[in-house]
This record gives C-alpha cells, structure tokens and sequence, in this order.
C-alpha cells in the first residue's frame, strides 16, 4: 500500500537520509513500538513545522534576520522530517507525508511577527518538551542521540524567535512531555 | 354519451395508475439493477444515494473473496486499495479508482462504563476491547494505528474479532463490548449510542476507499455510469455528508 514518492517526497527523504547519514544512528529494524511511536509523532510535527515556516515566509510580514531565521528553519524542520521518516521506514513502518494533512492555524496566526513568533513557539515547546522525553525512553543510545540532536535544534529555533521581534522568553529547565500531552497539544493544527 | 366519457375516464385512470405503480419508479433506461458489492462502511451513503440497485454489504475482504470465486457482480467498492488492485491484477476488475477516504476513532458505549476518555487509557484501564479481524480493511487500519502510537499491548485486551466494521459498531452501541476500533462514520448513524474519542492526526492510517466495474459484468455501461455518478458532484457530496473525507490530495 505504499505510495510513489512524489517529487517534493523524494526531496524530503533525501534531505533527510543525507541529514540521517551524518549521525550516529543504527538501522531501525529492531527499535521497539514505543520508541518509533516518538518518530511517528515527529515527521508529522515536523512536516507541521515546515508548513509554519513557508505559511510565515509567503505572508511577507517578517523581514531582515527574522526572515533568514523562517527559513533555515525550515530548512530545518524538512531534514528533521526526512531523518525521521528514514527512521521509520527502516522499521518496516510506512512514514507520514505532507499529504496526509491538512494544516490548520488560527486566522491571524501569520499578520504580524509577533503572531507568528506566537504560534512557531508552541509547536516548537510541544516538539522540544517530545524529544525531552523520548532522550530517556528510547533504549537504543543511537536513537537517544538522534532525539537529542532534534532537541537542541528546537531550543536553536525557539531562541531564535527573538529574530522576530518578539521578546526574549528564555526557561531555565523547559518542560518535558510525555506523547499523549505533546499530542493534544498540537492535535488542533494537524488537521 | 355520458356513459362513454365515463368509460374513456376510467381507461385514463387505470393507465394512469397502471403508469404510477410501474412506469414512474422504473429505472427510466430499464436497464435491470446492478448488483453492487460495497464495503460495510458505504452502507448508509450508497444506500441513500441509488436505493434501486442490488447491494451486498460485507467486509471488503470477504467480497473480494467472492468476486474471485465467480460471484456475478457490477461495481465492487473497496476500503482498501488492496482489495481492488489484487482483482485487478488478476484482471477481474478494470482498473479501480479512489473515490473518497475515511479516519479512523475510538467509540464508546454513551454510559462508558470502562471510563475511557483517551486511546491512552486502554493500556491501563481493564476494557473489553473490540476489532475488525486482520484481513478486514479497519482491522488492518486498527494494528496500523496501534503500532504507530506504540500500543499494540492494547490488543491482548480485545475480546472479539468481527467480520466487518459494523459488528465493531454493533457490539460496542449495544454495550456489549467497552471500546471499538470503526470509522468515523460508523459512528454517525449511531451517535445516540456511542461517544467518539479522536484518534490523533499523526496516527491515523491512510484509509483510501476505491471503486471498479468487474470486467465480466453483462451491465457495464451502467456500472461505468453508476461510478461515474459516484465520483460526479453528486455522489462526493452525499459522501461529504456523511462524514467521509474529500478525495485524497495525492490522487485528486
């Protein structure tokens, strides 16, 4: 039941298997459920991220170092997605795509910089508090690496919201959550 | 005279009601029904949408099954691509179409008496859970979600396997079971019955629904026409209505 790749798939994985290729990460065939149930949480929310970030680019309201930072986001967010996807696929799992969604933000989500600051960091503390969490619940120290290289990121992208324009919020010990809370969270914007 | 233009009105009565009993409800090509095989979760839609023809509800596994085997069919409308393209690789059916997607969700009995208010909580709380079986299309789709979200252990809590989708429902709205895995729109016409818990977006398995004229069948042109209406305007608005999904982005 797996589908051709599309062009914008195929360039997705392949960003994403370059990405995969530089970390340390073994062949996912013998990763247990729970832990690919982290990877499948998020490629969606990472295909969500890179949604955000060409949704906040093609509303032209950020200018200047903020726009360089929308975009090495999404950069980002598409390696992420891919590297995981890679992930899964070694599993045996079939990945999620951008097709399989229908992307929802809230009317002015992108009218202004500090809106969009807004809405970028909830999906970013909803993906960070996720990696947090699946750091310690995965047994495979190659995984662990991964989650934590996805972490880092996340904190990258969240500090560099002040690009923005918006203030600064800087959290000492940001809060790390468990699938089902990270999940509800951003339940609203998958679609 | 008034003797005869009593007898000319009461000829024009009875080929007037002759014409309403018979002429106005026959299918106006009187052409004989199609015999549609569909899968149990079309029930409702095809149904309200062309009352006039033959269907056969059933998992789509087991109608596929039948096909194979020789059953003199039409149209087969599948939940699964795999059900279609196995028949039309054995050039049974011409080559399928999709036609509309689904999601799957969690119901529960409206009393709830297991107290569930997440997919999470079959892992804690002791349920009796209740599945289509593997080779059913929403069985297939209930493991798939289940693995992605890391809770297959759910399944040593199923006290049921079931032939089609709506014996899930079945057991479930008449309390029978605490939890089934079914389609949203099984859940519908049952709403008075069951309580629906989402399923997460990220979770969701691709439910593509496909629809093909079996190649052998002596009514083709009808059954070309009859898919066609399901894919026109009409057809994908009854669908919507029901609750099924607009055709799938990748193969719209």
């Amino acid at each position: 039941m797996r589908r051709p790749l599309s062009r914008r798939r195929l360039l997705t994985v392949a960003a994403g298997t370059a990405a995969l290729a530089a970390l340390p990460v073994r062949p996912a065939s013998a990763a247990r459920e729970e832990e690919l149930a982290y990877a499948n949480f998020a490629v969606s929310s990472e295909l969500l991220l890179a949604d955000l970030y060409a949704k906040a680019l093609a509303a032209k309201v950020v200018i200047g170092p903020g726009q360089a930072a929308l975009r090495a986001g999404r950069r980002a967010a598409i390696q992420h997605a891919g590297a995981l996807s890679g992930l899964l696929t070694g599993a045996g799992q079939d990945a999620p795509a951008a097709e399989d969604f229908d992307f929802q933000w809230p009317a002015k989500a992108f009218h202004t910089p500090d809106a969009t600051a807004a809405t970028a960091r909830v999906v970013l503390r909803a993906l960070l508090g996720a990696y947090q969490t699946a750091v310690v619940t995965v047994s495979e120290p190659s995984y662990g690496i991964v989650y934590t290289s996805l972490a880092a990121s996340a904190g990258q992208q969240l500090g560099a919201l002040s690009a923005l324009g918006a203030s600064g919020v800087v959290e000492p010990f940001p809060v790390a959550l468990d699938l089902e809370s990270a999940s509800d969270t951003l339940e609203p914007y998958l679609g | 005279m008034r003797g005869r233009l009593l007898a000319i009105a009461g000829l024009v009565a009875v080929v007037a009601s002759a014409w309403l009993t018979s002429g106005a409800t026959a299918r106006p090509s009187a052409t004989p029904p199609l015999t549609i095989y569909a899968a149990a979760s079309l029930t409702e839609v095809f149904k309200a949408l062309d009352g006039a023809q033959h269907f056969s509800f059933a998992g789509s596994n087991a109608l596929e099954t039948q096909i194979r085997n020789g059953a003199p069919v039409d149209v087969f409308a599948s939940a699964a691509p795999l059900n279609t393209q196995r028949l039309f690789k054995a050039g049974i059916v011409d080559k399928p179409v999709t036609f509309t997607a689904n999601r799957l969700a969690l119901i529960v009995p409206k009393s709830n008496p297991a107290g569930i208010r997440s997919i999470y909580d079959l892992r804690s709380k002791p349920v009796k859970l209740v599945v289509a079986a593997p080779a059913v299309p929403a069985g297939g789709y209930t493991l798939s979600v289940l693995r992605k979200m890391g809770l297959s252990s759910v399944l040593s809590k199923v006290v049921s396997r079931e032939s089609d989708v709506k014996a899930v429902t079945g057991k479930v709205a008449l309390g029978q079971a605490d939890a089934g895995f079914v389609y949203v729109t099984d859940a519908r016409p049952v709403s008075d019955q069951v309580s629906v818990i989402r399923i997460p977006a990220w979770a969701q398995p691709r439910v593509r629904y496909e629809i093909a004229v079996v190649t052998k069948s002596p009514n083709k042109t009808a059954a070309q026409a009859w898919v066609r209406m399901i894919l026109s305007a009409k057809g994908q608005t009854a669908l919507k209505h029901a609750g099924f999904l607009p055709l799938p982005k990748a193969s719209s």
